[in-house]
């Protein structure tokens, strides 16, 4: 029998899945959390400073200022302006790759499986051109030249893809982004060494990266993806470790560039690809949903139901995916790919290939995707892949756990698949909302860590308290992928609603937790938001709609949440993002921000109480609205 | 009779033990995240000195067998513990005459920095039930409580 690693495992949500990596033979993340348990005060406050040779210098009684003189405030603010610009700049690679796919599948007569979403696309941007490759090419290239133009040159397509009053209120504070990547830039120069002192200056780059993220990096990518990939449709799916079935090639996919997966995915169901498989003793090739890409792969599975069984888990499940002993392969090209993953794939021969260098993997192998080359390069991948499962089959024991997950998850929801679902308009939502039956809307969002009482502990626990309180929430990112493991996404999870809730959910057959998918749907979510306030013909600050990044845990998070403020939301951590060592910030983010843009930061790591002040909150905007 | 000792050559001189002492002793409850730290009502009762080889000192009461600090307290603000054996202060009795500072000779007694008027005393966290908030927050352990 395999021995335990060790017994100091951290908590997740999600039982059975805890149980299996308490027995895992090797480490994980899990274990690692105790070894790591005791924080540096100063790290944890943001009052750490090593931007300069003088440093690190910290905040104390004895020395409030750094040497250079800087205070808590200006540290701070400096820290966390570096962590919004580089998670802004991830999501910005993100969309600049999604499009330049887009004009390169348009520019060699690809399928184009999404045709109203490119019709959609064209019709915002204001391009009139009838054939749907030019089409597409348009809408890319339109995308691609405000991506790249200079900070002091406004985005074109800002104002084509906000809700007026937002833009008139971010126009109002100075906040429209310049070019996207040049924001970026921008930022990173701004809180450099002896630079910019002023805390609320920053700030308000914040906000402006916070834009440029959230309509190019999170709003494009979903719909540019959506063009050449097909757009989502609302189905049930298997989730879990239960996805994965040894009688086929596995390739875990992990990342957040669904795009760059189009042209594998498709060749996998080959037949002469297939053969090769067959050959090597397996009924074919299967993709296997890790983290974001997973998710992406999910939302559309309906186009993919050949090479595609199902989302696994999130990025703090990847390596109890990789243990089962059932996958072959990791193709990975970008984050959450964690490094942990290394050591366990090279003591179950599992290749591994990177094909984005900005994610290469010590032990992986680069492949870089390459457009013009890709039949050559993905058969080459494959070729590797069906090596490695010939060399690893039979020699690493397998150890499954087919129990694992649900089998009748909803998946699919989109902006455009939801409305659809509802008859082609908001209304019979908008009517449940006045009814009070759905006492309001929560987008619980972004990671998992594990650190917020575990893995997924805080995220299940606070939707557990929403869906009680008749709350309807909608999920995009890792938080989906530990909800649905929780089986709180199937149709029978109505029966943890409230009896409001529950009666909804029943009477239409669906779950009281929808989700749209990765984290990149935040953008989906937004757009379902601003539609709704369209309808009621108010600005997006008096919908009973918050939002929730309860465990929150990258840089691109932090982008995230920027834009949710900028949106005028009110936005929960469960976790403070490393900003309490400074009073000016913490009074910006959670007080002055509503009279800013009418957002706020609510930052509470205990479920119940985060569920009563959101819950408040919904109600407050309720009477603002007289419903 | 517990004492806490110290691994100077462990210490990376990273504060936890300071940050840790102040979260135990300020005023206000609250957690780490919202502890003012730079406030100098919440001044620590360790601090860490970096020798002239650029070695990190950790500065810790040693509850000393014979205190210089009670021998030289002439108010009785400062005493031995014949129990515990720790030297406890009594800040009501404290005439504020700093002598305990001025014969400590480890330097680790000081003056609080905002009124002058009492002593910074490590009391072992009697109120967290005398187990030492400064041990349980080093990471490299070099720090620990012993039984002497």
């Amino acid at each position: 029998m395999n021995q335990r690693y060790s017994c100091n495992t951290c908590k997740s949500a999600d039982k059975l899945l805890e149980g299996y990596i308490a027995e895992l033979p090797m480490e994980t993340s899990h274990h690692r959390v105790e070894g790591q348990s005791t924080k540096c005060a100063f790290g944890l406050q943001g009052v750490c400073c090593r931007l300069c040779a003088n440093g690190p210098c910290r905040v104390t009684p004895e020395s409030p200022r750094g040497i250079c003189g800087a205070n808590a405030d200006t540290i701070v603010v400096r820290n966390l302006l570096r962590a919004v610009a580089s998670g802004s700049g991830c999501y910005i690679h993100v969309v600049e790759n999604t499009a330049r796919n887009v004009k390169n599948v348009a520019k060699t007569k690809g399928p184009i499986k999404g045709v109203s979403t490119l019709n959609r696309l064209a019709g915002l941007f204001g391009i009139e051109e009838e054939d749907i490759h030019k089409q597409a090419e348009a809408v890319a290239d339109a995308v691609l030249q405000d991506l790249y133009l200079p900070e002091y040159e406004k985005m074109r397509l800002t104002e084509k893809l906000s809700y007026a009053p937002r833009y008139e209120k971010w126009k109002e504070l100075g906040i429209l982004p310049g070019g996207a990547k040049s924001e970026v830039f921008h930022g990173v120069v701004k809180c450099s060494t002896n630079l910019n002192s002023d805390p609320v200056n920053m700030l308000l780059d914040c906000l402006k990266l916070g834009i440029s993220t959230g309509i190019y990096g999170l709003v494009l990518t979903n719909l540019l993806n959506d063009v050449v990939l097909g757009e989502p449709e609302i189905r049930l799916a298997p989730v879990g470790l239960r996805v994965i079935d040894p009688d086929y090639i596995n390739i875990m996919i992990t990342g957040h560039q669904h795009s760059m997966f189009t042209f594998l995915q498709d060749r996998l169901t080959d037949e002469d690809v297939k053969e090769k498989a067959k050959k090597a003793g397996a009924k074919g090739f299967k993709l296997v949903g890790c983290t974001c890409v997973g998710q992406d792969l999910q939302l559309r599975g309906a186009h993919y139901t050949e090479i595609f069984d199902g989302h696994a888990g999130n990025n703090y499940t990847s390596e109890a995916i990789l243990a089962t002993g059932g996958i072959d392969a990791v193709i990975s090209e970008f984050n959450c790919t964690l490094p942990g993953i290394e050591p366990i794939c090279d003591q179950l021969k599992i290749k591994q290939i990177c094909i984005d260098n900005v994610a290469k993997k010590a032990n992986a192998e680069l492949k870089e995707f390459d457009f013009a080359n890709r039949p050559a390069v993905t058969d080459q991948i494959i070729d590797q892949i069906v090596a490695a499962y010939q060399a690893r089959r039979g020699s690493v024991p397998l150890n499954l756990f087919p129990e694992h997950g649900n089998a009748d998850t909803l998946t699919g929801i989109s902006e455009i698949s939801l409305k659809k679902f509802f008859g082609g308009n908001w209304q019979p939502l908008i009517d449940q909302i006045v009814a009070g039956n759905i006492k309001g809307i929560a987008g619980v969002v972004g990671c998992s860590n594990l650190t917020a009482g575990g893995h997924d502990v805080l995220t299940v626990d606070l939707v557990r308290e929403l869906i009680a309180k008749d709350i309807l929430v909608l999920t995009a990112g890792c938080s989906s992928g530990g909800i649905e493991n929780c089986g709180l996404m199937t149709p029978k999870a109505a029966q943890y609603a409230g009896p409001k809730l529950r009666a909804v959910c029943e009477k239409l057959g669906i779950p009281p937790v929808l989700n749209f998918g990765p984290c990149l749907a935040i953008g989906r979510l937004e757009i379902v938001a601003t539609e709704l306030a369209q309808a009621l013909n108010v600005d997006l600050p008096q919908l009973p709609l918050v939002l929730s990044a309860a465990q929150w845990l990258e840089e691109q998070a932090l982008a995230d949440g920027c834009y949710g403020l900028a949106l005028g939301l009110p936005l929960h951590l469960g976790l403070p993002p490393f900003v309490t060592g400074s009073k000016v910030a913490v009074q910006v983010l959670t007080e002055d921000m509503k009279g800013l843009t009418g957002g706020q930061v609510i930052i509470n790591g205990d479920a119940k109480e985060s569920a009563a002040i959101l819950e408040q909150i919904i109600l407050e905007k309720r009477q603002g609205l007289n419903i | 009779m517990k004492r806490i000792l110290i691994e100077y050559e462990k210490c990376d001189g990273c504060k936890n033990c300071s940050a840790a002492c102040m979260q135990a002793h300020r005023e206000n409850p609250g957690t780490i995240y919202d502890l003012d730290l730079g406030d100098p009502k919440n001044e620590s009762r360790n601090r860490i000195l970096k020798d002239a080889k650029g070695q990190y000192k950790p500065l810790f009461c040693r509850h000393c067998d014979d205190p210089e600090c009670v021998k030289s307290c002439m108010s009785g603000a400062l005493y031995k513990d014949p129990e515990s054996g720790h030297v406890l202060y009594d800040q009501t009795r404290c005439g504020s005459c700093f002598m305990c500072v001025m014969n400590c000779p480890f330097g680790v007694l000081k003056p609080d920095t905002v009124t002058k008027s009492k002593v910074i005393k490590c009391d072992f966290c009697a109120d967290a039930g005398g187990d030492p908030s400064c041990v349980k927050s080093c990471p490299k352990k070099a720090i620990y409580v012993e039984e002497v």
